[in-house]
């Protein structure tokens, strides 16, 4: 555990020293700002995905859900998205739970198509209300120049400050659960269900506690998307390949159910998106997303418990068999 | 043999006052070039392409040697970083793009805060709703193209002698389709004409024989579809089977592509559409894009050929890189020429909240595989049919 | 009663059309036991193979739906062989992945190679249409959905009574059992894998005659597929048919009750409700 706090506190001092070192109205510092973000996305799916094994395919949902929350009560009601932020995890928070219900006992595979369809009916949902969402011509964050009151500034550079604050409670709070008592048992539901059943181990409940604590955090990151890029609509927020796939897809590249997982996932996916989109996405389209599956495919064939086994020698704790 | 004393001097003096900008300038492109929307990305950028190669060889760039720095956008929440990296890494002084709406809010929310000039063609009201200084439209807004839409074709349909009390609006769930549609059904609503059928559809439909059917059971006399391509080819198909032969009015997009008359052969004939422009305005510039590219001329690329054109000339009378003498050079300069007079109302020109002060928009229609703007008769080319009777 | 009819019909006939793209989802699901989120981009590589026939040789898209059943199974089963294969004993975190990285490949190699246009045919019948009364049937649904319940049931045939068919039910059922058995798994894996992206690319022909082709065609299916194939049972192929006709039937219906911007939210209630309370659908085998 100390370690891992260790971890976290290093990666965060780094993060911010980046941050002062760079243009705070340039292009890297915006880079920055993506890869963090990136990065807690996928840790918040590494808390559902990682420990207790379910994978989920509609994050999405709890990331839309925490944009629309926090920037409708802005430009409803001019309430702050540090308000607007709690209420949109409270939001996912439930949402998680009515998914839940019909879905908890579910299997791999059924459990993630569930999931999908949730996030899609979501995006749906957004659509059809323009009353409040803006439906499909998407909604702007209100422009008040920089303020912190209101979480929103001209250049990328003190979003650094904020991004690497929310990654770190999204890594503290894996890392509690990871070595916690709660961690225990989501492996021990992980490892065979049955068989913790048998010993008593409340399957659900612990199921049921990763999710929302997973749907919360997600919430809060998409507050920040929001407050970050000022635009958004269904289509980008509830996406299923832009966002679900994309939160699964850094958690895993990195290494799954491990704290620095994401963090490689997303040094890796971010800047890598970057740099096709730089150097060959003029010369013939498609070709960045074409490199992008490619490498995707390599790495899921040759380091299909993600990078972080380059760095280890031993199997990664508490990873499955 | 005094004089040549003076020649390194003239030499240097001439240098020494070359134009300030003898100099490289970057603009930034942001177009969806790949995904669902890249054929129209691609045909904004072919139009881009012909308009700098016209200044080119035609000698209005003068000094300035503009560069073209692409960016792939093909949905919104790429276009922060990618306009972002335009901005500080290849200094562009000015961005064009990005034919989807929702890209350009999204792009546009960094030009803004970054205060460098972006023109676009979309029309989606929120662009210039947003009390923005940076953003420039050189169409009308998407409510603007509803309503002229239904005007026209109520104009059009009283020349021919019917009286139209009944409509039909189709439109596609994106924001492109209902904010049109929003358009078509307050006019209609000013009116005083009935809409009997108002269904919006998921973009991605594969059967749309429910909508036909409801269509076939009102008494709709004319259908106002706003669609893409795809879902454009289902509905007329869809018509045609159950033998409705009422007069169609297009949105745009799906409706004025060559892939729409191609997919549809002669079920195309006498279909009208509201364009935002159309290529039988300036047939000089259209054949040489046909040549070039083998197809028609698509108004996409009309458009953004006309907003490169007119951020250059801006560049050229600021005669300076500062992004903000260039911002006020675009909303004060009226440009008439070159690919502008392809737009109706022939103009690049742009009003206090930065949206197109002299353009309106047309109604084209299907005559074998040509269009050709027939409404209003300031940009008609030939007269109109209306249930297979011309119009005078 | 005109308009519940009409509704009715037009479901059923497109909920075929449904089934055939999603039974090939089912069988490889079945067999193999991954979820093969490439599965839509062979649709669209099926409905480029049957343009091309269509353009160059003039065969109409159900003749080329035949041909590109036999493209959709040698490059699914030549994907099986290289890629899938080596995920197989992989956490499903790791099929899942490579499946949608494939997804990006194919959609993106397509964009590359034919541009993004759309390509549609055009054939005699499109805009035909037989009346019964008050009653239209289209004919392109009409025929498609003749196609797709022929290749179906042909499927079924092939399943149930040829010796490659017992081969494959044996392997789904039990991997091990069936490798004692002297079946090589892996072979029947990649055919198994073959026949599954085979059926859904000729879905994608017979698609072709009503509808366009362009790289992002798959795409528009994958939710629907899926929701097919978990109402029908996963691994079922009856199954499948079964769930096309009523997802159409469904997706048709809402449109008479709700707005049509709706149909897919309807699509969805009824899926996460059979899976919470029936995942292994209709016909299918347990939710393991």
């Amino acid at each position: 555990m100390k370690r891992s706090l260790l971890l976290i506190l290093i990666l965060a001092v780094a993060a911010l020293a980046l941050g002062q070192m760079l243009d705070p109205r340039g292009y890297n510092v915006r880079v920055l700002c993506l890869v963090l973000l990136a990065a807690s996305l996928g840790q918040c799916w590494n808390i559902v995905g990682g420990l207790a094994n379910q994978i989920s395919l509609g994050h999405a949902a709890f990331f839309g859900i925490g944009a629309y929350t926090s920037t409708v009560l802005q430009t409803l009601g001019g309430i702050t998205p540090w308000i607007g932020m709690p209420v949109g995890m409270l939001f996912a928070m439930t949402a998680a739970l009515l998914l839940s219900l019909p879905t908890m006992r579910l299997k791999g595979p059924y459990f993630a198509l569930a999931t999908l369809a949730f996030g899609e009916a979501c995006r749906i949902l957004a659509t059809a209300f323009p009353g409040i969402t803006g439906g499909p011509q998407g909604i702007s964050v209100p422009f008040v120049g920089n303020s912190w009151a209101m979480m929103q500034f001209r250049g990328a550079g003190n979003y650094v400050y904020l991004f690497t604050g929310l990654f770190v409670v999204v890594s503290v709070v894996f890392a509690c659960l990871s070595h916690g008592r709660m961690g225990y048992l989501m492996r021990a539901v992980r490892e065979n269900e049955e068989a913790a059943e048998v010993a008593g181990v409340n399957t659900l409940k612990v199921k049921l506690m990763g999710s929302l604590i997973s749907a919360a955090l997600t919430a809060a990151t998409g507050t920040l998307f929001a407050q970050f890029t000022f635009f958004f609509d269904p289509e980008s927020v509830f996406s299923a390949s832009g966002i679900s796939i994309r939160a699964a897809l850094i958690a895993i590249v990195g290494g799954v159910g491990t704290l620095a997982g994401p963090i490689i996932g997303a040094l890796i996916v971010v800047p890598l998106e970057e740099l096709l989109s730089t150097y060959l996405s003029s010369k013939a389209a498609g070709i960045a997303p074409f490199t992008f599956g490619l490498i995707l495919i390599a790495i899921v064939l040759l380091r299909p418990r993600g990078l972080i086994t380059l760095f280890r020698n031993r199997r990664p704790s508490g990873a499955r068999t | 043999m005094r004089h040549w004393i003076f020649a390194p001097v003239v030499l240097a003096t001439a240098l020494c006052s070359a134009p300030a900008l003898a100099e490289k300038v970057n603009i930034g492109v942001v177009l969806p070039l790949s995904g669902a929307n890249a054929q129209f990305g691609i045909s904004s950028r072919n139009g881009i392409e012909l308009a700098l190669a016209d200044m080119k060889s035609q000698g209005k760039l003068g000094d300035l040697d503009v560069n073209l720095v692409y960016a792939d956008v093909p949905a919104p929440n790429a276009a922060g970083a990618a306009v972002q990296r335009l901005i500080s890494q290849n200094q562009v002084v000015g961005v064009v793009g990005s034919f989807v709406s929702s890209i350009t809010l999204a792009a546009s929310e960094v030009t803004e805060r970054a205060g460098i000039p972006m023109i676009t063609h979309s029309f989606a009201d929120q662009i210039t709703g947003r009390g923005y200084r940076y953003i420039f439209q050189v169409t009308p807004k998407a409510t603007t193209f509803g309503q002229k839409q239904f005007e026209y074709a109520l104009d059009v349909a009283a020349k021919a002698g019917q009286k139209v009390t009944k409509i039909a609006i189709l439109y596609e769930d994106t924001a492109y389709g209902t904010s049109q549609a929003e358009g078509i059904r307050k006019a209609a609503q000013r009116a005083g004409v009935d809409v009997v059928v108002d269904d919006g559809y998921p973009l991605g439909i594969t059967d749309v024989a429910p909508l036909i059917n409801k269509l076939r059971r009102s008494d709709a006399q004319v259908v106002f579809p706003v669609s893409y391509f795809n879902d454009g080819l289902l509905i007329i198909r869809s018509m045609r089977q159950q033998r409705i032969n009422l007069p169609v009015i297009g949105g745009a997009a799906g409706y004025i592509i060559p892939d729409f008359q191609k997919g549809l052969g002669e079920f195309a004939e006498d279909v009208y559409s509201i364009a935002p422009a159309n290529y039988d305005a300036i047939p000089a510039i259209a054949d040489r894009y046909r040549e070039k590219y083998g197809f028609f001329m698509a108004h996409e690329s009309i458009m953004y050929g006309a907003a490169l054109q007119h951020l250059i000339a801006a560049i050229q009378q600021a005669k300076s890189t500062d992004p903000e003498k260039i911002r006020d050079a675009v909303a004060g300069l009226k440009k008439c020429d070159g690919f502008a007079t392809g737009i109706p109302g022939g103009c690049t020109a742009f009003d206090a909240s930065g949206l197109s002060a002299t353009a309106y928009p047309i109604f084209v229609q299907w005559r074998g595989t040509e269009l050709v703007s027939v409404y209003p008769e300031s940009s008609a080319k030939a007269p109109a049919r209306w249930s297979g009777k011309e119009v005078k | 009663m005109t308009a519940l009819l009409q509704t009715l019909t037009d479901g059923l006939l497109i909920g075929g059309v449904y089934g055939v793209i999603a039974v090939g989802l089912s069988l490889v699901f079945g067999v193999l036991k991954i979820v093969n989120f490439a599965q839509a981009e062979f649709l669209m590589i099926g409905m480029y193979v049957a343009w091309f026939c269509w353009s160059y040789l003039g065969l109409d898209p159900i003749f080329g739906a035949f041909v590109a059943l036999a493209a959709g199974f040698l490059i699914g089963a030549a994907c099986q062989r290289l890629l899938v294969q080596h995920v197989i004993h992989a956490p499903p975190v790791a099929q899942i992945f490579l499946t949608v990285g494939l997804l990006a490949v194919l959609e993106n190699g397509a964009l590359m190679l034919f541009g993004s246009e759309f390509r549609s045919v055009q054939t005699p019948y499109q805009t035909a249409a037989l009346e019964i009364g008050q009653l239209f049937i289209s004919m392109p649904y009409l025929i498609a959905f003749v196609a797709a319940v022929t290749i179906s049931l042909g499927l079924w045939l092939v399943l149930a009574h040829t010796w490659i068919g017992r081969a494959i039910r044996a392997t789904s059922q039990n991997a091990q059992a069936a490798r004692l058995f002297g079946i090589d798994t892996r072979v029947i894996y990649a055919i198994a894998f073959g026949l599954g992206t085979g059926l859904t690319a000729f879905g994608g022909g017979i698609i072709l005659s009503y509808s366009a082709v362009s790289p992002t065609a798959g795409t528009q299916f994958v939710v629907l597929m899926f929701t097919v194939v978990v109402l029908g049972g996963l691994g079922s192929v009856l199954g499948a048919l079964v769930g096309g006709l009523i997802v159409g039937v469904i997706q048709s219906l809402s449109t008479l009750v709700m707005p049509i911007q709706l149909q897919n939210l309807a699509l969805f209630v009824v899926f996460i409700t059979f899976l919470a309370f029936r995942p292994q659908g209709l016909l299918g085998k347990g939710a393991r």
